[in-house]
């Protein structure tokens, strides 16, 4: 057994890990547990038959930059579109078209009743699973990348020492998941959302940066940065909206209170 | 026609924040791949996030100024 590469493949994969256990655990608890997990689970399925086929050649064949580009991109897309929705309801100006609130209202009242939709949302389990698939190769290159640079002779080799510690560290966070799940529940419909979107956008603009080829200061830790200045934005940008949407109420009471005038007048005339 | 129109409302629903995005796409690919605008590349990041903040801020005030 190779303790310091078990060690730093521990840590390295434990990140990864909690970024993918972040993005199923918002789907799961938003959308419903259903589409995270068939999603979650659908990626794993292809990790394994992508590194089953290609073994360590891995490294060579799956062009990480680009997944990571891809990826990147479409998170932020999704990201500002949940972002968005969530400001706007902060602020009281609603911009939802009416199928979606017909849906969210649905949604929400079989929540309220204690049920749960159970149907698969598509957004849903291609959210879980892109995030699972892009973190779950990145694992697989630590592992290979970390193992594959020891050389041993007999006992336990580089590659399972890498495997052991990452394995080590997805249970641990897996588990962390798990124990995190029922006080999320309890997180309001909005704020989760609004958390959501803050999550999404900022995984997406690290990994679109990483695609890039550009080198994020700290390194994974930047993400937290990343979320900081996003939450930032997002209250600056919900009191603003507040001051708007209260300067056009006056503006609405003003025109109407002049109306009534205008009408009042036209009566004693 | 409905193909795309489905995928662009799954994807994103959003005009402005697809225009934004592909826009940063567009001038970060250039900052990386021409060597004109190489000195540049130590700002991609920062260029991401503003552009990310912009567009942001962008679509929510069509939302708000829409509404008027």
């Amino acid at each position: 057994m190779q303790w310091a590469i078990a060690t730093a493949a521990f840590l390295a994969s434990a990140v990864e890990f909690v970024e993918a256990l972040t993005i199923v655990l918002v789907v799961g608890v938003t959308i419903n547990w259903r589409s995270s997990l068939v999603g979650a689970f659908a990626a794993a399925l292809t990790l394994v038959v992508i590194v089953g086929t290609l073994g360590v050649a891995l490294v060579q064949y799956v062009p990480i930059v680009v997944l990571r580009l891809i990826v990147g991109i479409v998170l932020v897309l999704f990201g500002l579109k949940w972002l968005k929705k969530a400001i706007l309801r902060y602020s009281g100006l609603k911009a939802l078209h009416d199928e979606e609130a017909i849906f969210e209202e649905k949604m929400a009242e079989l929540r309220g009743r204690g049920e749960s939709t159970t149907q698969l949302q598509p957004f849903g389990v291609a959210l879980s699973y892109k995030s699972v698939l892009l973190e779950g190769l990145e694992v697989a290159f630590i592992v290979i990348t970390f193992g594959s640079n020891i050389t041993t002779n007999g006992g336990i080799g580089g590659i399972a020492s890498a495997a052991i510690g990452a394995t080590i560290a997805g249970i641990l966070v897996i588990g962390a998941g798990v124990l995190v799940r029922a006080p999320l529940k309890r997180v309001p419909e909005n704020t989760l959302k609004f958390i959501v979107g803050i999550m999404l956008t900022s995984f997406g603009t690290f990994w679109a940066g990483e695609g890039f080829g550009y080198n994020w200061p700290l390194s994974d830790a930047f993400i937290l940065i990343l979320v900081a200045l996003y939450l930032v934005a997002s209250f600056i940008l919900v009191t603003w909206l507040k001051q708007v949407k209260q300067h056009q109420t006056e503006v609405i009471a003003a025109h109407k209170d002049a109306m009534v005038t205008t009408e009042q007048e036209g009566v004693r005339s | 026609m409905k193909v795309i129109n489905a995928i662009y409302q799954f994807l994103v629903g959003d005009m402005i924040i697809l225009t934004g995005i592909i826009i940063a796409i567009i001038i970060l690919f250039l900052i990386e791949y021409l060597p004109l605008l190489s000195s540049l590349r130590v700002a991609m990041g920062p260029i991401l996030i503003v552009t990310v903040l912009l567009v942001l801020a962008a679509t929510l005030s069509r939302e708000a100024f829409s509404k008027r």
